[in-house]
């Protein structure tokens, strides 16, 4: 111990004789006291002899003049920056675009993983799901569960500290006769606005939705309506569901964009309670129902609690409550509980609240490893230019090293180089983040403000990235130039470092096959998408307005709205109009069981309902494949019914035709079936195609379809306006074409192809640094050679191809390698898709193509200027 | 370095190795301090001043031959320079001036 301690405190030249020394001293210590207190003694002379640490070390290196040396080298580099303009501005430009790149989407990624959790009790609020269970078979899989369950988990958990229930529609309602569509409206129990956090400016949170007929609303609806937020007491109507004049009692702040939850309007839930009571018990159908999925129920657990555990546990609760029904129905229910913080990300359920906002968490995932991915390649690009650049600086490091330089001086100063090149990199790629957070924004769709960049978390990210850059970038030129040997390099000759052009091919090799993934994926993105909008959907959607329908309020509303559809069909710029509960696009929430009349409940399945009016199919030009559509003149089709070929399959009838006269069975009506009807998407091809029944009802006022026959939309859209405001004064007029509407499913997929071609557009530019440092580093290796070929009478084309020819080949070998990837990675996105296209071999010839020819342009400027060069130059310096 | 002056314990030591002529390495000099000046010191300090004084210039050394006793190790001779006799010297003389400034062999506690 004390031996080793010596030899740890005293520099080599000292260390034998002081232990000799203390060898001496502990020999006669032994004879003196015994080996005991001489071995204590030994430690302790071992211990004091830490000061004599600094006696005869070798000098160190005292830089007495650090300052000035860093200046030196701070205006080294901008010389050097300034001495070669292009180089410069490629290597900061290519960092600063990989930086920004990268804290794009980490604006992104961030912004995607802060849903729900705003809310402080965000770790422990929970959704109810609702499942059916055929035996092993999830049948329904929704976001919306039943009523009752709320009330009876909170009745027999005891780790249920809270629930609320939130029923969403969508409602009219007026203020001074003037008449509002208004969506994300929720019907909510009073303990809402207590679990969650979504703070009231005016009234009073624990009183606010108690009463029935209560309203809460948000103070941008609050200015809406009224002008000003202060608005408590203030009555609005509600014309839809049930009409009736609501009294504000609560103005909350506006829902934050990172909610899965949002609204406009809060409604008591008493409101609802009051008009489904059931007039033999008493009780209100909106509080006991087992069977009426619409409700989101949130619960709070107590903290700490597993809800894998609560789960299983509740699971046998339930059985004890509702096993008879299950017996009877031969069905089971589940209701396993979802973090609320995985909604966004990780939920695709029926009836999610924002189903348009539904967020992606692979595509979240994929998109933090593309940023790291783009992060590293944007370093590996500045190391690759810099090594390549550093035989220009080799003259430099051999006049410095002959002046005394260490090597560990020139270290520091390339890394103080790559700090100071890494810095400005930062500080453009900040700017341009700065600069173009409103677009990106868009671009994402996601409501990305400039306040991230005022997070602390941030800054401490930034200032990481540019310490990591630093080093990491700024290591392998720095090790690579300082070890250069100053006679060699002096005398003009330089050593190729072997390892260093196999690194740099590799990551060439690395880059361009990366481009080429992305620009095959670019493609394939694109046509996938294109076939999507292009396929047949089974219906014909253009030329087709929508209107939204007006709300029935009175006993004429059926005679006016037979009349409004009458003068429609009546004016020449309509070819046709139907009225429907549904249009293709539109999710259906309108569910029955359904099974032949013969059979039990047991084959019950689930089927979805539009109602539509005689001329529906017409209008859409829909096939009928077998039977007929519903006849006007036929006063008994009211009885009988279309369906579409899932449904046909789903009752397990072997062809259409053997469905006509069949007699089904759904919620409680018995029907003949009298046709059958394509499967038509009546969703994206994203989506399966579910079975669908189309009951005839002529009154269903949702949607009124507008086939037309004119292209001059504006005047149309004014005519259809007037009439319809004359039948239905006050009702918001609302359209949409069709076309867009059923498009705007893709928006996700609009958005993946969008970032996938930007991304592919950065991996080709930086690609292309790295490949053109490459040219320039092999070309200025072979200057003399090429002399010599000149000399000898080589064209300049021939000197082209032979410079050329090295990086085309690596730019074959990173196609190969790209190829089996793009193949894995896009077939698996397209597996997505129900209707999808092929992945051709034209896709990797043509990215094949597009690299090389972009590769051929790095290349060929570089090689170009040098095989144009007068041999005498290059053959001068010798 | 604070001109030439000799701190007293570098002067000890200086006086030391001049009076063990060739043997002097640290631990004969610690040994000789003990038992001269009645001084405990630790071997440790035995060896900054030594070297110190080296680097000073005061002292010159050489390795001396290795005994059973050190386990095999070299140790290192120290022996006093020109240099080195006249920065004792000089200490000296200012002692003795002193001494002859001082009027008269009477003090004041007697």
């Amino acid at each position: 111990m004390g031996i080793w301690l010596i030899e740890v405190l005293i520099s080599e030249e000292l260390v034998e004789e002081v232990l000799g020394d203390l060898e001496e001293i502990f020999q006669d210590r032994v004879k003196n006291s015994g080996v005991v207190k001489a071995r204590a003694h030994y430690f302790l002379d071992a211990i004091l002899s830490a000061r004599n640490h600094n006696l005869r070390r070798p000098k160190k290196i005292t830089q007495n003049n650090t300052v000035p040396m860093i200046r030196n080298y701070i205006k080294t580099i901008f010389r050097t920056l300034a001495k070669n303009r292009v180089y410069s501005a490629l290597n900061i430009l290519g960092l600063a675009l990989g930086l920004s790149a990268c804290l794009f989407i980490v604006q992104y990624v961030n912004y995607e993983y802060s849903y729900d959790k705003f809310h402080s009790n965000h770790e422990n609020l929970y959704r109810v799901r609702y499942q059916i269970l055929r035996g092993e078979e999830i049948q329904v899989d929704c976001a919306a569960a039943v009523p009752r369950v709320g009330p009876f988990m909170k009745e027999t958990m005891p780790e249920v500290v809270d629930f609320a229930r939130a029923f969403p529609m969508e409602a009219v309602f007026a203020r001074n006769n003037i008449q509002y569509r208004e969506k994300r409206v929720q019907i909510v129990d009073p303990s809402f606005l207590k679990i969650f956090d979504y703070p009231l400016i005016h009234g009073d949170a624990a009183s606010a939705l108690v009463e029935p007929n209560k309203l809460v609303i948000t103070e941008s609806i609050a200015k809406k309506y009224f002008g000003e937020t202060d608005v408590v007491g203030e009555r609005i109507q509600l014309l839809t569901s049930f009409a009736q004049p609501l009294e504000i009692t609560g103005v909350t702040k506006d829902v934050p964009e990172n909610s899965h939850l949002k609204y406009n309007f809060l409604v008591s839930f008493e409101t609802i309670n009051q008009r489904t009571i059931d007039e033999e018990t008493g009780n209100s159908y909106s509080e006991t129902s087992w069977d009426w999925y619409d409700f989101n129920t949130y619960v709070l657990l107590k903290e700490g609690t597993d809800p894998a555990y609560f789960n299983q546990k509740f699971t046998e609760v339930l059985y004890e409550e509702r096993k008879e029904e299950y017996e009877r129905s031969s069905a089971t229910e589940a209701f396993p509980l979802q973090p609320i913080t995985d909604i966004h990300l990780y939920s695709n359920l029926l009836q999610e609240s924002e189903p348009q906002e539904q967020g992606d968490g692979d595509t979240v995932f994929f998109l933090s490893m593309i940023a790291a991915f783009i992060l590293i390649i944007a370093w590996i690009n500045y190391i690759n230019l810099s090594t390549a650049k550093s035989l220009e600086r080799a003259k430099e490091v051999g006049v410095r090293k002959s002046m005394g330089a260490y090597k560990r001086q020139l270290i520091y100063q390339f890394l103080i180089e790559s700090f100071v090149l890494n810095f400005l990199a930062l500080v453009i790629a900040l700017g341009l983040v700065i600069l173009l957070t409103p677009i990106f924004s868009e671009l994402a769709d996601a409501p990305l403000s400039r306040a991230f960049f005022l997070k602390p978390e941030f800054w401490l990210a930034i200032v990481g990235i540019l310490a990591l850059g630093s080093v990491l970038s700024g290591l392998y030129p720095a090790f690579l130039l300082s070890s250069f040997r100053p006679i060699q390099i002096l005398k003009g000759k330089l050593t190729t470092n072997k390892s260093g052009i196999f690194l740099r091919r590799f990551l060439v090799v690395f880059q361009f096959a990366a481009s080429v993934t992305l620009i095959a994926g670019t493609i394939i993105v694109y046509r996938q998408l294109n076939h999507m909008k292009k396929s047949d959907l089974g219906f014909e959607m253009t030329d087709t307005m929508v209107i939204r329908g007006p709300h029935p309020n009175d006993s004429t509303f059926a005679q006016r709205f037979k009349s409004f559809k009458e003068e429609l069909n009546g004016k020449s710029t309509v070819r046709l109009t139907s009225s429907s509960s549904n249009v293709p696009g539109e999710e259906i929430f309108w569910t029955r069981g359904m099974r032949k009349q013969e059979e039990t409940r047991e084959s019950n399945f689930i089927v979805y309902l539009v109602s539509v009016d005689y001329d529906y199919f017409d209008a859409y030009q829909i096939d009928i494949v077998s039977g007929r559509n519903y006849d006007r003149l036929l006063t008994t089709d009211t009885a009988n019914l279309l369906i579409n070929e899932a449904a046909v399959a789903a009752l397990g009838i072997n062809s259409p035709q053997e469905a006509i006269g069949q007699k089904v069975k759904y919620g409680g009506n018995n029907r003949t079936i009298i046709g059958v009807v394509s499967n038509y998407h009546q969703l994206s091809l994203k989506n399966n195609i579910n079975p669908l029944i189309f009951p005839l009802d002529e009154s269903s006022a949702d949607f009124i379809t507008a086939k037309l026959n004119a292209s001059d939309y504006q005047a149309i859209y004014e005519d259809i306006k007037a009439s319809y405001h004359n039948f239905f004064p006050g009702a918001p007029f609302e359209t949409f074409f069709l076309d867009e509407f059923y498009n705007r499913q893709y928006v996700n997929e609009n958005h993946f192809s969008r970032t996938f071609t930007l991304f592919a557009l950065f991996a080709i530019f930086v690609a292309c640094l790295g490949l053109f440092g490459l040219t320039s580093f092999s070309a200025l290796q072979r200057t003399k050679e090429i002399g010599i070929r000149k000399v000898l009478g080589a064209g300049v084309s021939q000197i082209v191809i032979i410079l050329s020819k090295e990086f085309l080949i690596l730019v074959g070998v990173a196609n190969v390698i790209a190829w089996p990837l793009i193949y894995l990675i896009m077939n698996n996105w397209l597996d997505n898709f129900t209707s999808r296209i092929a992945i051709g071999i034209p896709v990797f010839i043509v990215s094949a193509m597009l690299v090389l020819i972009i590769a051929i342009i790095a290349v060929g400027y570089k090689t170009l200027t040098i095989s144009r060069t007068n041999p005498v130059n290059a053959l001068r310096y010798e | 370095m604070k001109g030439s002056n000799l701190g007293e314990f570098e002067e000890l030591i200086l006086l030391t190795v001049a009076s063990l002529d060739m043997e002097a390495y640290a631990v004969s000099v610690k040994n000789e301090l003990e038992l001269r000046a009645k001084r405990k010191t630790t071997i440790s300090a035995i060896h900054s001043s030594l070297y110190r004084l080296e680097d000073k210039g005061y002292l010159v050394s050489a390795f001396g031959g290795a005994t059973s006793k050190r386990g095999g190790k070299k140790k290192r001779c120290f022996q006093v320079t020109n240099a080195g006799f006249a920065v004792l010297q000089e200490a000296k003389n200012l002692r003795e001036k002193y001494w002859a400034s001082i009027p008269q062999l009477t003090f004041a506690s007697s």
